[in-house]
């Protein structure tokens, strides 16, 4: 057979989200690969310039729908910068909590998408189940299992409730017995999960930095980048954690980034539950903003993905100026061709699903 | 009755073979002419079995039909040949 | 050891197919009743219809009606239901529940405005095969329509083929063929050239890959499979169903009241029959194997282009193939139909086993049939080069030492 192009998207089983991605195959071998996006562009960045700065939240919300709250994070925390507002120490703590609960909401939907990518449609049902606890846990939080709006600049938009505590450590108790008990039968004992994981997709630490890959894909190439050790906003510089870095051999394959996300997991829960502890119980949970303001505020953060970041830019009037968004998979998606080639085409799936592919923040 | 059942099978079948034996050199598709090879070789499965040697009818069936056709055409696929004739495949405009 | 409760499928559809031809007689001489200038015709028709040598041809047809019926319309859609409750239940969910519940006129509804899904599911496939029935068939326009339409019908027919040789005790089959197991293995190779035939002729780049992994897959797992059977055949000296299943009903070891049998996974063929449980595995399509329909990466595989019941014969037929390589495995490892049987009655001078031997096969294969289901719901599937790897470099050794270990024990002196 002459090599000939496969299209796998925009709409294929593969693409979790409308996007495209060609590979030119020879028979099962992948020779050359082509991402191609723009298929979900709503311009956020130009519409944002026309909304005033609380209302562009709502747009932020909706980069990623399946991590909201941290984008809408990051854009508080830039517009904050900009205006000079401090944040009440129980909104710091709350923002925490919220990040960390969507962080692993997050990740919960990447593993639901991953197992049926490699024919293991058990976990996506799975997944989906654990990630109800955390979604009701945002919801007791914000009100709302999707599009929180829950941050807002200067804090965040309400209280927990009262018996929140008590029902956070419940339900991550539970969450943590299931990681230990099913996920680790299921895939991390699973020899043929090994197969198809293990050196599959490699990049090298220098190539990852090299074309922006951030995140957890990034820590699993062995290097030490977590922004919120490197760079804490809130207050992650209170909470003891460990960014999850992949130590062992094949650093950058499917494997390491399957673990180093995995492994996120059990440490925001123990994020969660350290901010439960830490957080002052009484006091004010934000503080109002000024309507206009001046100036530049630029942030960068860990998001679910990798590290996202805002530069807000205000001229005196009550909107933005400019707003401009670094989503982490845009750049990441740069490198898949490099990932892509000289696998299989079976691996094409086993690599883009590891790399947790949003294409709301792709295509901004 | 008169009839010779046999004769009249046998005659059908070899009719059948040859006329597939026809098809499969003639076609110019590969896979299509892959088909007509597992019938022919059906074909003189079924004339074994007239010759009452079922073990060899079920081993024609078994490695021929079933296995060498495929073979011949995987075998042939891997060639740099160009098997499907649509022009939309080159993907790259 | 128990009893088949049809003691010869022939005696009973010759029965059935002399009550069928009494009733059209009967029918015959109502209409030349009706009408007297047909009567002397049609009484002619009747006695023909009556004559031994169509009466026995007619019966043959009437056989392999009740085969098929027994195993698509029963077995099918029953293994269908036991998958899919199963997995549902892997995944903590309740799964199919559209049962006879929720049909629109019967009578138990409480609620009479609107159907209600309780019950355990089992119309939920009747009810997608009727969905199926509705669609429309298209055909690709660059698709090679003819072999497009001959690829499901050859998948089709080679699934049934099967049927024609698998017995299902020792009075319920079709026909028995002293090279019984070899005719079934032989019909179940046939399926990969359709596969390659379906891929091709979609013009279609996920089809086409799906195709020809089945091509390049097929060797993989068909050589040891058929090298296991060969290891088998060395200690049992023949591939006939019934002369198979009769070796394993001997007792290897009695203990008091319960007597161990003799079957072939007790002894040296354990290396042959796990080569052949995973290399049947592979032959079923299921997931650890089902590369040539590889859902993730190639949409749908060979079938993406199929619609209708197109798509409906080749996707229920996987599950037909499951039930074969199931009912094969139980024959040739498992002791096939054998069992014990804890009482008969009588019924006039007929004897009754209340576990016939047909129940007993039955639930071997089901138990089977869900051993397969959660294997394929707890793994991955496969990448085609290690699928290759292991039939070639793992399965392959295993299956020519099987045959050495087979080949030791009959030289001292074991017959299985």
């Amino acid at each position: 057979m002459p090599e000939f192009w496969i299209n796998m998207g925009p709409q294929h089983p593969m693409t979790h989200g409308l996007w495209n991605m060609k590979v030119k195959v020879d028979g099962e071998t992948i020779t050359d690969a082509k991402p191609e996006i723009g298929y979900l562009h709503r311009g956020v960045e130009k519409i944002a310039e026309v909304r005033e700065f609380q209302k562009v939240i709502v747009l932020t919300d909706r980069l990623c729908y399946v991590s909201s709250i941290t984008w809408s994070h990051a854009y508080c925390l830039a517009v904050e910068k900009m205006m000079g507002v401090e944040v009440p120490e129980r909104g710091q703590y709350l923002r925490v909590i919220a990040l960390e609960l969507q962080r692993i909401a997050s990740h919960l939907m990447w593993l639901a998408a991953y197992g049926p990518d490699l024919g293991l449609l058990t976990v996506l049902l799975w997944s989906l189940r654990e990630r109800e606890l955390f979604l009701d846990l945002i919801q007791l939080m914000s009100g709302a299992r999707m599009n929180q709006n829950y941050p807002r600049i200067g804090g965040v938009r309400n209280d927990i409730p009262e018996n929140f505590d008590a029902m956070c450590k419940r339900s991550i108790e539970h969450f943590l017995e299931k990681l230990d008990t099913d996920y680790e039968k299921m895939l991390h004992e699973s020899k043929i999960f090994h197969m198809r994981t293990q050196g599959v997709g490699k990049i090298s630490a220098a190539d990852a930095v090299n074309w922006g890959v951030t995140g957890p894909n990034l820590r699993a190439c062995g290097v030490n980048v977590d922004i919120r050790r490197l760079d804490p906003y809130e207050t992650y510089e209170e909470i003891d954690f460990e960014p999850q870095v992949w130590k062992g051999p094949d650093a950058g394959d499917s494997y390491s980034r399957f673990i180093c996300r995995f492994n996120e997991m059990r440490e925001s829960c123990a994020i969660i539950l350290q901010a439960l502890e830490k957080m002052p119980k009484e006091g004010a949970y934000r503080t109002k903003p000024p309507r206009r303001a001046e100036g530049e505020g630029y942030v960068r953060t860990e998001d679910s993905r990798g590290e996202a970041l805002f530069y807000v830019c205000g001229d005196g009037d009550d909107r933005p100026y400019r707003v401009k968004i670094r989503s982490p998979i845009f750049c990441t998606m740069a490198a898949t061709p490099l990932m892509l080639r000289g696998n299989k085409l079976a691996d094409s799936v086993a690599i883009l699903g590891s790399i947790d592919v949003c294409v709301g923040e792709i295509d901004k | 009755m008169g009839l010779d059942w046999e004769a009249i099978a046998f005659v059908v079948l070899s009719v059948l073979e040859v006329t597939f034996s026809i098809l499969l050199v003639t076609s110019k598709r590969l896979v299509r002419a892959a088909f007509w090879l597992a019938a022919t070789l059906i074909t003189v499965g079924g004339i074994y079995l007239l010759f009452r040697a079922e073990f060899v009818f079920l081993i024609q069936i078994l490695v021929y039909a079933g296995a060498v056709p495929l073979l011949f055409a995987f075998g042939i696929m891997l060639t740099r040949r160009k098997i499907m004739e649509e022009p939309g495949m080159e993907g790259e405009k | 050891m128990s009893a088949p409760l049809v003691p010869s499928l022939f005696g009973s559809c010759y029965i059935l197919t002399g009550a069928i031809i009494w009733i059209v007689d009967k029918i015959l001489y109502a209409i030349g009743y009706v009408i007297p200038p047909l009567n002397g015709p049609l009484a002619a028709l009747g006695g023909w219809l009556a004559s031994p040598a169509v009466l026995t041809f007619l019966t043959w047809f009437v056989m392999v009606l009740v085969m098929v019926i027994w195993a698509v319309l029963l077995n099918l859609l029953t293994m269908m239901w036991v998958e899919r409750k199963v997995y549902s239940r892997l995944q903590d969910r309740y799964g199919i529940m559209i049962s006879i519940w929720s049909l629109p006129l019967w009578p138990f509804n409480r609620r009479k405005d609107k159907a209600t899904h309780r019950g355990w599911g089992f119309l939920q496939n009747v009810a997608d095969g009727m969905k199926l029935l509705q669609k429309e068939n298209i055909v690709p326009a660059a698709a090679d329509s003819m072999m497009f339409s001959v690829a499901p019908a050859w998948i089709a027919g080679t699934t049934l083929m099967v049927f024609a040789a698998l017995p299902w005790s020792s009075g319920l089959s079709v026909a028995n063929l002293d090279l019984g197991v070899l005719f079934i293995l032989a019909a179940f190779s046939l399926a990969p050239l359709g596969i390659l035939i379906a891929g091709w002729s979609s013009n279609n780049t996920s089809t086409l890959v799906g195709g020809m992994r089945s091509a390049a897959m097929l060797m993989a797992y068909e050589i040891p499979l058929i090298l296991a059977v060969i290891a088998l055949v060395f200690t049992t000296g023949s591939l006939d169903p019934q002369t198979l299943v009769l070796q394993q009903e001997q007792t290897l070891v009695a203990l008091g009241p319960v007597s161990i049998p003799r079957w072939n996974l007790f002894g040296p063929q354990v290396i042959g029959f796990i080569v052949f449980m995973v290399a049947i595995v592979a032959e079923m399509e299921r997931i650890p194997f089902d590369l040539p329909e590889a859902d993730a990466e190639l949409v749908e595989g060979w079938t993406t282009e199929l619609t209708g019941m197109r798509f409906g014969l080749v996707f229920g037929f996987k599950w037909l193939r499951m039930i074969a390589g199931a009912a094969l495995l139980s024959i040739l490892y498992l002791g096939g139909w054998s069992g014990p049987v804890f009482y008969t009655f009588y019924l006039g001078s007929v004897p009754i086993p209340i576990i016939p031997a047909e129940a007993w096969f039955m639930l071997r294969i089901y138990l089977l049939g869900i051993f397969f289901v959660l294997l394929s719901w707890a793994v991955p599937r496969v990448r085609i080069d290690q699928i290759l790897n292991i039939g070639w470099k793992r399965l392959i050794p295993l299956a020519l030492l099987a045959i050495l270990v087979a080949a030791a024990a009959r030289v001292f002196g074991y017959v299985g």
